[in-house]
């Protein structure tokens, strides 16, 4: 358990330093999709597989394919220099990663954990559907996030339509006329 | 041999032997993959395909794979030198992984997890990493190309494909495959894909997609694109990305039996075969692959927007009609 722990911390910072320091965008990218991957690890250890699979899914399947491939059409594969990437704000970085860090780390060793054991949760899917839709006993805020996040995407979807349609007169009209 | 037998029950050694014996067939099946894709082009064109290794050239992917063992591994010198040999590792091991939720037989099971479905969809959608992978690693303009159809095409297909699971999903009830397979029951009118015909139709072209196979070739376009992503390799990492392609190709049909036509069910109760009802899966999963292979030589290649309009304007409101449909029919009856 400890071996598999020590893995995949190691795993997951390593990822993380090489999606800062990498030089090149793409592989900055694949890093990420290596920092993803350390943390759905995380979360089958901790015995929830079903959050496990959706972090495969969205984060590495979904989220870093789809930077990657932005990076590709929008960029030539170029190098950049250290200078770029420790800039003038390191310092200013640095100060608030330490200081989200110690916040943090001070928040949750404060906190009294009291017998909250790995694999504790929900581990009947059912279940967790229902919790997350808000028709079982629990809180049923997740319902009204669920329904947020859905007018988020329609949202991004109605933009980027917005953006990528050619105005009238310009160019050749391929898109469908108003 | 009592004690040999108790000691494959322990639970780690279980798991590592039987994911190896998995590992082992996936990559057999690669091999031998490769040779029924030149026999069936050769009978399909009427001629026979490799006939010289062997009684009737069945010996042709061990004289393949030694050769390919040979070859030396040539790398363009402008390459991303890591990311070009990641990309071959990264498109085979998603296509051995889904191996190990797929039910074998009653109880033959690498490893019954309760979220399956969801496990299956999560590790077919790294997939489009390899492909992207490869196509930049190999710093050339056409494997950039058939990157980019092929991250573009992965990632389209994966709307339909996770949506025609859906049904299949509500009708059962659970996310586990050995549970789906249990729910079909051992007759032929009972298996989901009659009340699921149209997500079954759905899955196989999504599935036909997402694998990268004939009609939806445009990642590889040998005629224009000259092999696409995978235009740089040569010898073993070569061999890896076709040994990934018929492993996602044969994880594609065995998945599409498992859902819809009853795993390893036998077809009418009479026929029953206890353990050995992997014989059962085992020729649906060939019959599945065969059909691939047919279409594979009778069809012609889409061009980029048919495949897109195909995708979104057909496949996805089928798919969402159905749901309603089921949820009407599961509400009523």
């Amino acid at each position: 358990m400890t071996v598999a722990f020590a893995f995949l911390a190691g795993m997951t910072l390593v990822s993380a330093l090489g999606v800062v320091l990498s030089r090149s965008v793409v592989h900055s990218a694949l890093f990420m999709s290596g920092s993803f991957l350390g943390i759905s690890g995380f979360f089958v250890m901790l015995n929830a597989p079903a959050l496990a699979a959706f972090q495969v899914l969205i984060y590495v399947g979904a989220v870093t394919v789809v930077i990657l491939f932005g990076i590709m059409f929008t960029q030539r594969p170029q190098v950049r220099r250290y200078r770029t990437i420790i800039n003038r704000q390191f310092w200013a970085g640095f100060l608030v990663a330490a200081g989200v860090g110690a916040f943090l780390a001070y928040v949750l060793s404060a906190e009294d954990w009291g017998g909250t054991k790995p694999g504790n949760g929900p581990r009947q899917v059912a279940a967790f559907g229902r919790d997350l839709l808000g028709v079982s006993q629990g809180a049923e805020v997740f319902t009204l996030l669920f329904e947020v996040a859905s007018v988020l995407l329609l949202v991004a979807v109605v933009a980027a339509i917005v953006v990528s349609r050619r105005k009238m007169g310009q160019g050749i009209d391929r898109g469908v006329r108003e | 041999m009592e004690t040999f037998l108790h000691l494959l029950e322990i639970e780690p050694i279980r798991l590592i032997i039987s994911f190896a014996a998995v590992l082992f067939l996936v990559l057999n099946l690669a091999a031998v993959l490769t040779m029924a894709e030149r026999k069936v082009s050769g009978y399909i064109h009427l001629r026979y395909g490799p006939n010289r290794v062997g009684p009737r050239g069945l010996l042709q992917p061990a004289a393949d794979v030694f050769k390919l063992f040979t070859k030396e591994n040539v790398s363009p010198g402008r390459s991303d030198l890591w990311v070009f040999l990641g990309a071959p590792i990264a498109m085979f091991i998603p296509a051995a992984l889904v191996w190990v939720v797929v039910p074998f037989a009653p109880d033959a099971v690498v490893a019954d997890i309760n979220v399956a479905v969801l496990f299956f969809v999560a590790i077919t959608s790294i997939g489009a990493l390899g492909v992207v992978m490869a196509g930049y690693g190999s710093r050339s303009a056409f494997s950039l190309l058939g990157a980019l159809r092929g991250a573009a095409q992965m990632i389209s297909y994966e709307v339909p494909l996770i949506l025609s699971l859906l049904g299949v999903v509500m009708l059962s009830g659970s996310l586990s495959l050995v549970d789906i397979v249990k729910a079909q029951g051992d007759t032929i009118w009972t298996w989901y894909f009659l009340p699921q015909l149209p997500m079954f139709v759905t899955f196989y072209i999504a599935g036909l997609a997402e694998v990268k196979r004939v009609p939806f070739d445009l990642p590889e376009g040998e005629s224009e694109i000259v092999g696409g992503f995978m235009v740089e390799y040569s010898g073993m990492t070569w061999a890896l990305i076709q040994a990934a392609e018929f492993a996602s190709m044969a994880v594609m049909s065995s998945i599409t039996v498992t859902l819809f036509l009853g795993g390893w069910q036998p077809p009418l109760p009479f026929l029953d075969l206890g353990n050995f009802n992997w014989v059962w899966f085992g020729i649906k999963t060939a019959l599945i692959m065969f059909t691939l292979q047919w279409i594979r030589w009778s069809v012609p290649r889409l061009r980029m927007d048919q495949l897109m309009d195909l995708g979104w304007k057909v496949l996805v409101p089928i798919t969402l009609i159905w749901l309603f449909v089921t949820a009407g029919a599961m509400l009523i009856f």
